[in-house]
C-alpha cells in the first residue's frame, strides 16, 4: 500500500455514546487488524452531536469515520467500515 | 450482549424522563412502542412478544416482583400509580419473566458431526461410565447414563463433543437456579446469594433485577437532602475524572457526594486490628466482609465461616453511618456495581437507597448530562483513603488491610478471586481442612467489583480507564500500546 495520508476514525466518548456500547469501542487494538490500525488515526472525541438531532433513524454510540458519522456501531461494523476505508 | 444492555439503559431513560416531566402514569404504557417500532427487525419471535418483554423490564424497574404480582390485565400506568404512592423494599432482588425463558434443555455433551470414528477412540477408553457406543461408525452418548464429567470433550482430537450448557444453571455458584416442572426457570430464594450472576448469562434476558430506582429519583424530585455515597468501582465507569463525575452528580439533583472509599479505610483499620488480635489470641484465619454476596453465601450455605469472617462493617456501613453523624436528615444512596448490596442495604437503617452504575447512567441520559464537559468540583483531601479505591479491584482489600499492619509480611494472603461452583465446593472443605493463611479476601466476582452486574463498561476497558485521570482522555491512555508497536 502506498504512503498516503491516514483515515481520520473519531470514537464519540459523550456520556451517551460511552455508556451504550461506545467505551468497548476503545479496546479497538484488540479486535482491529493491526495493519488496519497502522493505515488510521483514531481518537475519542466529546459529543460528535449526533444523538441530539431529533429526526435521527440511528442511535448511539456514533463513530466518525472520515467525514460520514455512522451509528448504532458494534465491533463487527466498526472493523468493516474502518477497513473498508483503509482500503478506497 | 450489547443490544441487550443498549435496550436497557433506552428504557430507564425514557421511564426516568416522563418521570421527571411529571407524565410517567400517563405514557407509561407507550414505552414498550417507543422502544420496539413496527419496523424494527425483531430478534424474538415477533415484535408483538419483544413489546411484551418490554413491559416486563418496566415493571422489574418499577421494583415489582414478577414472579408473584404479574397481572397481565393490570396497565403499567396502574402499577406506576402505586409504585409512586408506596416504596417498597426490593427483596428478593431477583424475578424470572417464565414467558421469556427458552426452557433451555437440560445441560447435555452431544456427539456432533464432525465425529470421524477414528480408530484409537479416546472418549470411549476415557468415558468413566461406559457410556459412550459407536453406532454406524460414530460415536454416540448413552444420555441416561451420562454424569456429565465433560472427559470426552477434552479427549476428542476433532473437537466433535460439543457441550451445551443452560447458562443460567451454570452461572449460579451455589445451585440456587432451577427449573421447573414445565422447564422453565425458577429461582430458589433460600438459597440465592444475589449475585446476580444468573441475570447477566441469560441470552435470553428471562432473569431480572428488580431496581430501586424509582425510589431514588422520587427523593430526588422531591428535594430531599440526598447524599450519594459512590462506590470505588466507580472510577472507569464514565468518561471522565471522579471530580467531574461529582459534578454531574450534584448536577443531576443529589445535594451532595461522598466517597466510599472513605468507609472502605475504616474497614480496613478494623480488619487490621481483628486480625492482629486473632493472631495474638491464635483464633486461625479471619475472611473479609465487604462483598454482600459472599457474606449471603456465609450466612445461607456455610454457617461455619459466620466466626471467621470479619466483623467489620462494610465500606458502605461505615460511610452511611459518617454521612447521617454529619447530617441526621440526609437520605443515602449507594451508587455501585453490585446487585448484593441492595440485600445489605435493605438490612441496614442507615441506607436508605441502591443504585448500579447501570441505573445511573440512565438517570445522565434521561438528563442529558455529559460527564466529560462538566468542570470537576473539589473532592477535598482524599490523601487518607486514597490508596482504598483499590477495594474495586481483586487483591486490592487485601493490600488496603495490609498496609495498616506494622508487620505486613507475617501475614499469609490468599485471594479468592470470583466464587464460582468449584471454588464454592472448596470453601466447603475448609470447616474439615483450614486453608493455609492469615488473612482471606472474597470477592464473588471474578476480577472484583469491577465485574459486578451492575456495571456499564467490560472489565478490560474499566481496568485502563482507572488510576490519575485516565478518563478525562480515554484516547491517550488506550493508545499507548499502539505507540510501542
Amino acid at each position: 500500500m502506498a504512503k498516503r495520508e491516514k483515515v481520520a476514525v473519531k470514537i464519540c466518548v459523550g456520556t451517551a455514546c460511552f455508556v451504550q456500547g461506545g467505551a468497548d469501542l476503545l479496546l479497538y487494538d484488540e479486535f482491529l487488524d493491526p495493519i488496519v490500525l497502522a493505515h488510521c488515526e483514531i481518537e475519542g472525541v466529546s459529543c460528535l452531536g449526533k444523538c441530539k438531532e431529533a429526526d435521527s433513524k440511528e442511535s448511539a454510540p456514533f463513530v466518525q469515520v472520515g467525514d460520514i458519522i455512522h451509528g448504532d456501531m458494534t465491533e463487527e461494523k466498526f472493523c468493516r467500515l474502518v477497513t473498508e476505508a483503509v482500503h478506497a | 450482549m450489547l443490544e441487550m444492555n443498549n435496550q436497557y439503559n433506552q428504557i430507564r431513560a425514557k421511564v426516568l424522563k416522563q418521570f421527571f416531566d411529571g407524565t410517567l402514569e400517563q405514557n407509561a404504557d407507550k414505552i414498550p412502542f417507543y422502544i420496539i417500532p413496527k419496523s424494527r427487525v425483531p430478534n424474538r419471535c415477533c415484535i408483538y412478544k419483544e413489546r411484551a418483554m418490554i413491559r416486563y423490564r418496566i415493571m422489574a424497574m418499577l421494583g415489582i416482583n414478577i414472579e408473584t404480582d404479574d397481572d397481565e390485565m393490570k396497565s403499567l400506568s396502574e402499577y406506576v400509580k402505586e409504585v409512586l404512592l408506596e416504596d417498597k423494599p426490593p427483596v428478593p432482588i431477583l424475578t424470572t419473566i417464565s414467558t421469556a425463558c427458552s426452557a433451555c434443555p437440560p445441560d447435555r455433551y452431544l456427539i456432533s458431526d464432525a465425529c470421524r470414528g477414528c480408530f484409537a477412540r479416546p472418549c470411549l477408553a476415557n468415558c468413566p461410565k461406559d457410556c459412550i457406543s459407536f453406532i454406524n461408525g460414530k460415536a454416540h452418548i448413552d444420555e441416561s447414563r451420562c454424569i456429565r464429567c465433560g472427559k470426552c470433550e477434552g479427549v476428542c482430537p476433532f473437537h466433535a463433543v460439543v457441550h451445551i450448557p443452560v447458562p443460567c444453571e451454570q452461572a449460579c455458584p451455589v445451585d440456587a437456579v432451577k427449573k421447573n416442572e414445565e422447564g422453565y426457570v425458577e429461582i430458589d430464594y433460600k438459597k440465592c446469594i444475589s449475585c446476580g450472576r444468573c441475570a447477566a448469562s441469560c441470552p435470553f434476558g428471562a432473569i431480572v433485577e428488580r431496581s430501586g430506582l424509582i425510589a431514588v429519583v422520587k427523593m430526588l424530585k422531591a428535594k430531599e437532602h440526598v447524599t450519594a455515597m459512590i462506590a470505588p468501582a466507580i472510577e472507569g465507569q464514565f468518561p471522565g475524572t471522579l471530580a467531574q463525575i461529582k459534578s454531574a452528580l450534584l448536577a443531576s439533583g443529589f445535594s451532595s457526594v461522598v466517597e466510599v472509599s472513605q468507609g472502605a479505610e475504616t474497614t480496613s483499620v478494623h480488619e487490621a486490628q481483628e486480625l492482629m488480635s486473632r493472631k495474638e489470641n491464635k483464633l486461625g484465619y479471619m475472611t473479609t466482609s465487604c462483598c454482600p454476596a459472599y457474606m449471603e453465601m456465609v450466612d445461607k450455605h456455610v454457617p461455619f465461616l459466620s466466626e471467621k469472617r470479619s466483623s467489620a462493617l462494610s465500606p458502605m456501613g461505615y460511610t452511611a453511618l459518617w454521612c447521617k453523624e454529619q447530617n441526621a436528615g440526609t437520605k443515602t444512596v449507594f451508587i455501585g456495581p453490585c446487585l448484593a448490596k441492595k440485600v445489605e442495604a435493605a438490612r441496614m437503617k442507615s441506607v436508605d437507597g441502591v443504585m448500579t452504575f447501570g441505573e445511573f447512567a440512565s438517570l445522565f441520559l434521561a438528563k442529558g448530562i455529559d460527564v466529560r464537559e462538566m468542570e470537576g468540583s473539589d473532592l477535598g483531601d482524599t490523601s487518607l483513603f486514597e490508596d482504598c479505591r483499590e477495594f474495586a479491584l481483586s487483591s486490592g482489600v487485601a493490600s488496603s488491610v495490609l498496609r495498616r499492619l506494622e508487620n505486613p509480611q507475617d501475614v499469609e494472603v490468599l485471594s479468592i478471586d470470583g466464587i464460582d461452583k468449584k471454588m464454592f465446593r472448596a470453601m466447603k472443605i475448609w470447616e474439615k481442612r483450614a486453608p493455609e493463611a492469615a488473612l482471606i479476601e472474597v470477592m464473588c466476582c471474578g476480577g472484583g467489583c469491577i465485574s459486578g452486574p451492575g456495571t456499564v463498561v467490560k472489565p478490560s476497558v474499566a481496568k485502563r480507564l482507572r488510576g490519575g485521570n485516565k478518563a478525562a482522555a480515554p484516547v491517550k491512555a488506550m493508545r499507548e500500546p499502539i505507540t510501542r508497536r
